[in-house]
């Protein structure tokens, strides 16, 4: 699966932008599959910490399923 | 400095474009209301001046950071979002109605009585049919006597899907939970006005207290009557049409100038609830008839020599 690494800069129930080393945003939804729930998106964005998601397309929408977080 | 009219005078101390913080109640300034626990809030849509911008449903996207869905044209007029879903919480349908017999006519006549374009949201019931059928509790009335879907406490079991009158509230088949529109409970927390009712530029979507929203619709109704609308009328405030069969009033209520249908609006909504006790009682009675029946049968089968 494909990873991305940057910073959370939104974050809305289990939806959240991710903001790349570029500056470019992509968006997110937590899939039901992975352990961190909405409450774990809004200390990630606050600390401005640097994650790496491994995600997957989703269907019909602008957006990716988010698998798998983990703070670098 | 001159006085400008229709400023709230709370503005002047805000003459900068860039602010590095939130203004404090914002709201009153953008909406005229300050935002408080314990009162009722809510939309009044006046569909007569919705020029179909959408800046409602992008304002929404933007500000709950919603995924554009259902991507390419739908081929219905300029509606493209089709319908509201679990990613789409305000919709603006576009109903073309002028011309017959597949030809487009010349002439239109006010008030967009030739084409008709409505901001659709979830109307926060006030009997709320979704909140009623939710078994775990997850949606639930704020403070603010608004809806709300508790992510963390929603199993995705779907019951609310079709409890909804409306059709408003969806499972997601990304996350597996039900989503709708908040009401943009964070913003009312913060004293901010819903983002799709400060975005709207005709001021289609006016946010404020229910009590202040129902009188100024009142008003707009006997203004369009006077000018010429006799069809105008309020759907979802108490008494009128689509605060029918148990559902009191709707914190969201519209004001139409043609059927409801027209508007893909049920005619007349009712809360499910409502009916469970009947359809128990006519359950238990057709079981009860049949048992009888099946008895006289019988003894009457024996009774034969
Ligand atoms: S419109 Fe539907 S989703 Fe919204 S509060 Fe009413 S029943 Fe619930
Ligand atoms: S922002 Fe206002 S005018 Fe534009 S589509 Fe939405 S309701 Fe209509």
């Amino acid at each position: 699966m494909p990873t991305i690494r940057g910073v959370v800069t939104i974050a809305q129930e289990s939806r959240f932008q991710l903001t790349d080393g570029e500056g470019v945003s992509h968006l997110f939804v937590l899939s039901p599959h992975m352990l961190a729930e909405g409450d774990d998106l809004e200390g990630l964005q606050r600390e401005q910490a640097r994650i790496r998601v491994t995600y997957e397309a989703a269907r019909n929408i602008l957006g990716y399923l988010a698998q798998r977080i983990e703070r670098i | 400095m001159d006085t400008i009219v229709h400023m709230h005078p709370r503005a002047a101390e805000y003459p900068q474009s860039d602010l590095d913080r939130v203004i404090p109640d914002e709201s009153e300034l953008t909406a005229g209301v300050r935002i408080e626990p314990g009162k009722s809030y809510g939309f009044f849509t006046d569909t007569t001046v919705c020029i179909g911008c959408k800046a409602c449903e992008v304002a929404c996207k933007e500000w709950n950071t919603l995924p554009a869905d259902n991507l390419g044209l739908t081929g219905q007029s300029f509606d493209n979002t089709g319908a509201l879903s679990a990613n789409t919480w305000r919709h603006v349908s576009f109903v073309e109605k002028s011309g017959a017999e597949g030809v487009r006519g010349t002439a239109q006549q006010p008030f967009q009585s030739g084409w008709l374009m409505m901001s659709d949201v979830c109307k926060h019931c006030h009997h709320a049919p979704c909140m009623e059928a939710c078994p775990t509790g997850a949606l639930f009335k704020t403070e603010f006597d608004t809806v709300v879907v508790q992510q963390d406490i929603c199993n995705g079991c779907g019951y609310c899907v079709p409890a909804c009158p409306f059709g408003v509230v969806e499972v997601s088949t990304l996350d597996g939970k039900a989503h709708k529109c908040t009401l943009c409970y964070d913003r009312l927390k913060g004293g901010l006005e819903p983002a799709c009712a400060k975005s709207c530029p005709t001021d289609s979507i006016q946010f404020g207290e229910l009590s202040d929203l129902q009188e100024r619709a009142a008003l707009r109704v006997e203004e369009l009557h006077a000018r010429g609308v006799p069809s105008a009328y309020l759907y979802g405030t108490p008494g009128a049409p689509g605060a029918t069969g148990g559902m009191s009033h709707l914190n969201a209520f519209f004001l139409l100038i043609d059927r409801p249908e027209v508007y893909n609006l049920p005619s007349a909504p009712s809360r499910p609830s409502r009916r469970v006790a009947p359809s128990l009682f006519s359950g238990l009675a057709a079981v009860a008839g049949l048992t009888l029946a099946a008895a006289l049968l019988f003894s009457d089968a024996e009774r034969r020599p």
